[in-house]
């Protein structure tokens, strides 16, 4: 249990019923004391999550909270220093290329082969990831992320806005179970921002993936996000559903006030 | 295997489309082949006024017949062969850096490694693609040169000509390859690309120009312009009584050029071609016997470069580097 719950259990919100609940459904992600150290300073402390299999999860932190780490560890990217770490049953370290058969993954500045054009660059992710029609996948993806008509078009005249939703069609080819997006709508303007969220939320709602999304943006969290956690210092400091989190702090005027109000009455 | 095959396919798509790249390899086939232009013209000119000479010794009635110039075609491709030595392996390191630096660079080294692909894969993706690149170019410069040979120069090539000049392309392409994949393996090692570009080109300018100067610089026929026996016109038999007596010397200045693989390139690529006295219009055995220790090395450096390739390129060292 997280050392969130006294926050989660001040709101008469089911938090506990829904951890029960929740230990009941499948979780898409689980963590156990997921500590990471880069020499003598520590990332990451004693991260025990879970979030079910469905729900599109934020994890909020100010800059250097861990939240990056925390992406790299569960997408097999950075190796934990102790702890487990499991997505959609399997463990990071022992099971990783399951794990990375099981995710989709949206780094923070998406990058591309320039020289290739979109559907090239698809074919070339979609052939890594084992798929076995890539054509006809990457039509899906394409139509998914609202991107029919640009296959041929070479990368290297996309936008950031252009890129991003390239690079959700590049994490969800494969059809993972889980997605993951670190600050997905860093750099977007408003328009893209709405078309990022309008398909985040798409893909949950039409095929049940879980995304687990990493950002800034509270006001996105409101509008795109089930479930939240907030990461201080490290530390998991709080976990709730958004509807509850909103519930349980009727005093403050937005996602934004409560964020900085659990910020604050964080032990340091 | 699919997913190395895979790699390579975008790697060979993603190169085939650089500008630099098809700049860079241009620019390479057009120093070799104009070297060969004008070595060529110049054979048939002297082939052509030996010719002519001939038809008027003949015309005129006279008994007396010229003999023929020491004229030998693959001696031509001596300045072109040079080209390939230096800039051709400056070229290989600058494409091997391209290779790593870009997926470090831009960030696809996390896209690629969210992927389950095999401990190696990725660094086998790489070395296969250089290796066609260079196969491709090598054969590609190699017939152009073989038809200028043919067509400019009027160069009557035997059948044997031609196995040289295929043994000769072959050395070129393991050599070009080494270059592109320890450049590789040096900037997968570095935290920067930038820096393993760096110590990439120190490599090459100690394998490539210091330690063949320092070999040039001791050898005693060197030490005067046109040769110092030539200058003292020494023949061929008394010189090689004179350095008799520098045998120790000799075998040092030989074992610091053999340190270089350029030189292990450079001595089995002259013999082939014949560019080098003692081995030209001598028999294939003649060569190989004396020539194949330097192939082995060569090929020697070529695993060293595949290892550091494959070893420097997994995902945990890149993606603790990136």
């Amino acid at each position: 249990m997280p050392e969130s719950e006294g926050f989660g259990a001040s709101s008469g919100f089911s938090y506990r019923q829904r951890h029960k609940l929740l230990s009941m459904t499948e979780m898409a992600i689980e963590t156990s004391a997921l500590a990471k150290t880069y020499g003598s300073k520590q990332a990451l402390e004693a991260l025990s999550l879970e979030v079910p299999s469905g729900e599109i999860f934020g994890l909020l932190g100010h800059n250097g909270a861990g939240k990056t780490t925390t992406v790299n560890i569960l997408t097999t990217l950075l190796p934990a220093s102790s702890g487990t770490a499991r997505i959609a049953g399997h463990d990071v370290s022992t099971g990783a290329d399951r794990v990375r058969r099981s995710i989709g993954y949206l780094p923070e500045n998406v990058q591309f082969y320039d020289n290739l054009t979109l559907a090239e660059n698809l074919t070339f992710f979609a052939r890594l990831s084992g798929v076995p029609d890539p054509a006809a996948r990457i039509e899906t993806a394409l139509a998914a992320v609202d991107f029919t008509g640009h296959g041929q078009e070479l990368m290297s005249t996309f936008s950031k806005g252009m890129r991003q939703r390239a690079g959700i069609a590049q994490a969800i080819l494969h059809e993972p179970k889980v997605l993951f997006l670190d600050e997905p709508t860093s750099g977007l303007d408003p328009q893209g921002v709405a078309k990022l969220r309008e398909i985040i939320i798409g893909l949950n709602q039409s095929v049940g993936m879980t995304v687990f999304m990493n950002t800034h943006l509270l006001a996105e969290v409101t509008k795109t996000c089930t479930s939240i956690g907030i990461l201080s210092s490290g530390r998991l400091i709080y976990q709730n559903s958004v509807a509850a989190t909103l519930e349980a702090f009727p005093d403050q005027a937005s996602l934004e006030d409560i964020y900085l109000h659990i910020e604050s009455g964080t032990p340091s | 295997m699919t997913s190395l095959i895979t790699l390579c396919q975008k790697e060979l798509r993603d190169l085939s489309r650089n500008r630099s790249v098809r700049l860079l390899i241009l620019f390479l086939a057009v120093v070799v082949v104009l070297t060969v232009l004008v070595a060529a013209a110049d054979f048939r000119t002297k082939t052509a006024d030996y010719n002519t000479y001939l038809a008027a010794l003949q015309a005129s009635g006279g008994a007396v017949t010229a003999p023929p110039p020491d004229l030998f075609p693959l001696q031509m491709l001596r300045a072109g062969m040079e080209y390939l030595e230096i800039v051709g392996s400056l070229f290989a390191v600058i494409l091997g850096y391209g290779l790593i630096a870009k997926e470090k660079n831009n960030g696809t080294l996390q896209l690629l490694f969210t992927r389950p692909l095999g401990r190696h894969s990725f660094a086998a993706g790489k070395i296969l693609a250089a290796l066609i690149i260079w196969t491709a170019v090598t054969t590609a410069l190699f017939a152009v040169i073989t038809a200028t040979l043919l067509i400019a120069g009027n160069a009557p090539l035997t059948g044997t000509d031609l196995i040289r000049l295929l043994i000769a392309a072959a050395h070129t392409t393991i050599y070009l390859t080494l270059w592109s994949l320890a450049a590789l393996a040096l900037a997968a090692l570095t935290r920067a690309p930038a820096t393993g570009l760096i110590l990439a080109l120190v490599l090459w300018l100690v394998v490539v120009l210091i330690i063949p100067q320092i070999g040039d610089t001791m050898d005693p026929d060197n030490q005067i312009p046109g040769g110092l026996f030539a200058s003292l016109q020494i023949d061929k038999a008394h010189e090689h009584a004179v350095m008799a007596n520098f045998t120790g010397y000799e075998t040092a200045r030989d074992l610091i050029e053999q340190t270089s693989l350029t030189k292990q390139y450079e001595r089995p690529l002259f013999a082939w071609l014949g560019i080098k006295n003692q081995y030209n219009q001598q028999s294939p055995a003649f060569v190989w016997a004396g020539t194949f220790n330097h192939s082995l090395w060569l090929l020697a450096g070529f695993a060293a470069a595949i290892t550091a390739a494959l070893l420097a390129g997994t995902r945990d060292k890149l993606l603790r580097k990136a």
